[in-house]
């Protein structure tokens, strides 16, 4: 009666809810409070509250019969008080009364409106003729209440069958209120908005987030061997390195190349300022020359026959040194940026240049600088040259990979190459590219930290072969001159060693955590077996991936003069662990 | 004597108000830090009552956040908000995972005010609130941990009598916990001469 008029579907849905002990219990309550709703159709309420004998509703049948649909006689009005009754407020204005004084002054608002059911029944029967309504009502008269009224009313009735002897007692209400939890009076409440999403706001803040993710990431699935390796059950690889230098002052940036592994079976490492040839056969260590004060060395590279290094420093020279006698046989100058990675072929030495440019200095000529590539507008990391010297491939910091026509011809100083390729699929720089040995057309690049996919191309067609996505960035690919295998090294957050078959791109081995930190720089041994690998952890660790085949080790043996240390193999004499400088 | 009590009376409750308010503020940003509700480094570190908090630095969720603080600060100084609940629910499923329940009680006033109320010192407020904050923070190691995305949703109980601005607030589901799959722990609380703040959270826990 209330709010009757308002709210006719509210009631009927509060009167279907039926069981008291459930959340529910507040509609349930409310449905109870207001259980005189179903009856305002037939206005039978007013009698029915007459019988009650509360100051509240002892006004009602007077002036109930009279004026039900006017809000201010009715005696629910005045006890909600000042609260304006709008649709918003309906619920509110309907459980107001009951709410003013808490539970208690509810539960007896309760006790009064409910007559005990039978009674109910038959006032309401009683009561239809009173009030004076059309054709439904009369019909009432003849027949029983419950069949006239709809399904809701009949449900209301029902409830108040089952919940008034409950009802009847407040303390039982009250100790069912505390049991379950539930308020009587309390509405729940939420934001018409739902909270924004992390950082819409912001797109930068998000863009750096984008950026930042990988270094995140958690590290995929763990391995479940304990050296942290999976290997193939068919092939033995071993999971521990075969032997470690000590690199003293290794420096750990990504876009450098430190590393090189010569013909004659000598690895040159940059530590900072410093290059040291590490003799494989001795295991002898020699410093061959430190950069010019106040720069260090970025990038070194041995020519195809091992006699001569290349050596590009931060200032932008490209420094020539004669491995054996340990001279510096020139500086070739011009470069604005660092060096940062080196490539020969024959007498062809090639530059990337922080700048982005890609420079080829022919080391017999005078004037050096015989062709310029530009086609990079980040910095140039990864630099290679096919082995028959008819492609040259780059990737930059502008995650670009390109191939370059190597033929040079007669050129000079201003000559300006195109790239026969531009590949852009990469999504962060591209240090890592490597020609296959044994398929001369295929080319695999890596990107880097948001990228962290190997892309093999075919440099005849541009054709991108082969996709494969990695945990982790990569930093160098190195193909197996026996296998058809390739090997990557990772960075964080795995900073693995991984072998992959090729075509299938299938893992068939993984080193977990092969340093400390991301493994940065790889170079091949001279006979395909051994892979030396250098970290920011300023180790060196000699990794025997693969086997020589037999029938070459006679090449192998050609390659190197001793047996033992033949084409790579390092000399076994030496102890575990030595210290580059 | 009589007037200027009242008026004393008066300003406690606004100062507890906004001691409560800025309670919430800080436990919601805690929370949402806490259990990744926004990636970590939304966050900046704050010094306040006395420790380092994280609050937000997305300036969408900060506006939210005080949006909503306002109105309860509304409601408290009415004393018509009952309890507030921080929900913390899966993104994509809508499944309530945890429950931050913070029981807002009115202090009743002694009956007789012949005996003067020693105010509560701010230094006692203020250990308890930190109080409250450790043990949020420290609940993060045996709270389940969550895989999934989530989103936050907080829910005010409110009187019936309260006010609410019409198309802001709206009646919405209590986003509860089934009880047979969830675990409740109690949490310190803390009291200002006018407000008592419960503090709870409940679980999913599914074996």
């Amino acid at each position: 009666m209330f709010n009757s008029p308002k709210t006719p579907s509210r009631h009927r849905s509060r009167s279907e809810t039926k069981t008291p002990l459930t959340p529910s219990l507040t509609a349930a309550m409310n449905g109870v409070s207001l259980a005189s709703s179903p009856v305002k159709r037939s206005r039978a309420k007013s009698s029915s509250k007459s019988s009650t004998t509360t100051p509240f509703n002892a006004t009602n049948p007077f002036i109930a019969p009279a004026s039900s649909r006017s809000r201010p006689t009715s005696p629910v009005k005045r006890t909600s008080g000042g609260i304006p009754v709008s649709d918003s407020f309906r619920s509110q204005a309907g459980g107001g009364v009951i709410r003013k004084g808490g539970v208690e002054s509810r539960l007896d608002v309760v006790t009064n409106d409910y007559v005990p059911p039978p009674k109910a029944e038959i006032k309401r029967s009683k009561s239809t003729p009173a009030v004076n309504r059309a054709g439904l009502d009369q019909r009432d008269r003849f027949i029983t209440q419950r069949e006239t009224t709809d399904i809701a009313a009949v449900s209301t009735t029902l409830e108040q069958l089952s919940l008034n002897p409950q009802a009847a007692s407040p303390g039982h209400t009250a100790r069912l209120a505390a049991a379950t939890g539930v308020p009587l009076n309390r509405r729940i409440l939420g934001y018409h908005e739902q909270p924004p999403s992390a950082s819409s706001s912001d797109t930068t803040l998000a863009q750096q987030r984008e950026f930042a993710r990988p270094l995140y990431a958690q590290r995929p699935g763990a391995i479940a061997t304990s050296t942290g390796a999976t290997t193939n059950k068919t092939r033995k690889i071993p999971t521990q390195p075969e032997r470690v230098l000590d690199a003293p002052g290794m420096v750990d940036d990504f876009y450098l190349n430190l590393l090189s592994w010569s013909c004659q079976n000598a690895v040159a490492v940059a530590l900072e300022a410093s290059t040291y040839i590490w003799k494989a056969d001795t295991g002898a260590v020699v410093q061959l020359g430190e950069a010019p004060e106040g720069s260090y060395v970025s990038s070194v590279d041995f020519s195809n026959d091992g006699a001569f290094l290349g050596v590009g420093n931060g200032n932008g020279e490209v420094e020539l040194w004669d491995v054996e006698s340990g001279q510096k046989l020139r500086t070739m100058s011009g470069h604005q940026g660092q060096i940062a990675t080196l490539s020969w072929h024959e007498h062809i030495l090639s530059s990337g240049c922080g700048d982005g440019s890609i420079w080829h200095h022919d080391v017999r000529m005078p004037r050096h600088k015989v062709m310029e590539l530009l086609g990079h507008t980040g910095e140039v990391c990864g630099l290679k040259w096919r082995s028959d010297g008819e492609l040259l491939a780059s990737g930059g910091n502008d995650n670009v990979v390109n191939i370059w026509d190597g033929r040079l011809g007669d050129v000079g100083e201003g000559a300006r190459g195109s790239a026969k390729w531009t590949k852009r699929n990469h999504t962060a720089a591209v240090k890592a590219v490597a020609w296959c040995p044994w398929q001369l057309s295929l080319l695999a690049s890596g990107g880097g930290t948001n990228d962290a996919t190997i892309n093999v191309w075919n440099s005849t067609t541009g054709a991108r072969l082969h996709t494969l996505r990695t945990p982790s960035q990569i930093t160098s690919i190195q193909w197996s001159p026996h296998r058809k295998e390739l090997l990557t090294t990772h960075g964080y957050p795995t900073n693995s060693i991984m072998l992959h078959a090729y075509p299938s791109m299938e893992r068939v081995a993984e080193i977990r955590d092969a340093h400390d930190s991301r493994v940065l720089f790889s170079c091949l041994s001279p006979a395909g077996d051994v892979v030396c690998t250098g970290a920011g952890d300023e180790n060196l660790k000699f990794w025997r991936v693969w086997d020589v085949p037999t029938e070459t080790s006679g090449k192998k043996k050609k390659a190197a003069s001793v047996d033992d240390v033949g084409g790579g193999r390092l000399n076994s004499t030496k102890e575990g662990i030595l210290s580059i400088r | 004597m009589a007037s200027k009590q009242a008026n004393r009376q008066a300003i406690t409750l606004k100062g507890s108000t906004t001691l409560v308010t800025e309670f919430f503020k800080y436990a919601v940003n805690t929370i949402l830090f806490q259990r990744e509700v926004y990636p970590s480094d939304d966050f900046h570190m704050v010094k306040k009552y006395g420790q380092t908090v994280l609050v937000t630095q997305d300036l969408a969720l900060e506006n939210y956040l005080n949006r909503i603080l306002k109105q309860v600060q509304k409601w408290l100084l009415t004393g018509s908000v009952t309890q507030l609940v921080l929900a913390i629910i899966s993104k994509d499923g809508r499944i309530p995972l945890e429950r931050w329940v913070f029981d807002i009680k009115l202090v009743e006033p002694p009956a007789d005010s012949s005996e003067p109320q020693v105010p509560k010192p701010e230094a006692e407020i203020q250990s308890e609130i930190r109080a409250i904050l450790k043990q949020i923070i420290s609940m993060v190691t045996y709270l389940p941990v969550i895989h999934e995305p989530t989103v936050f949703n907080i829910l005010a109980y409110t009187s019936d009598s309260a006010d609410v601005p019409a198309g802001e607030w709206v009646d919405t589901d209590p986003l509860a916990i089934e009880a047979s799959k969830s675990q409740q722990v109690k949490m310190r609380s803390f009291s200002t001469d006018v407000h008592r703040i419960e503090a709870m959270v409940a679980y999913r826990y599914e074996e």
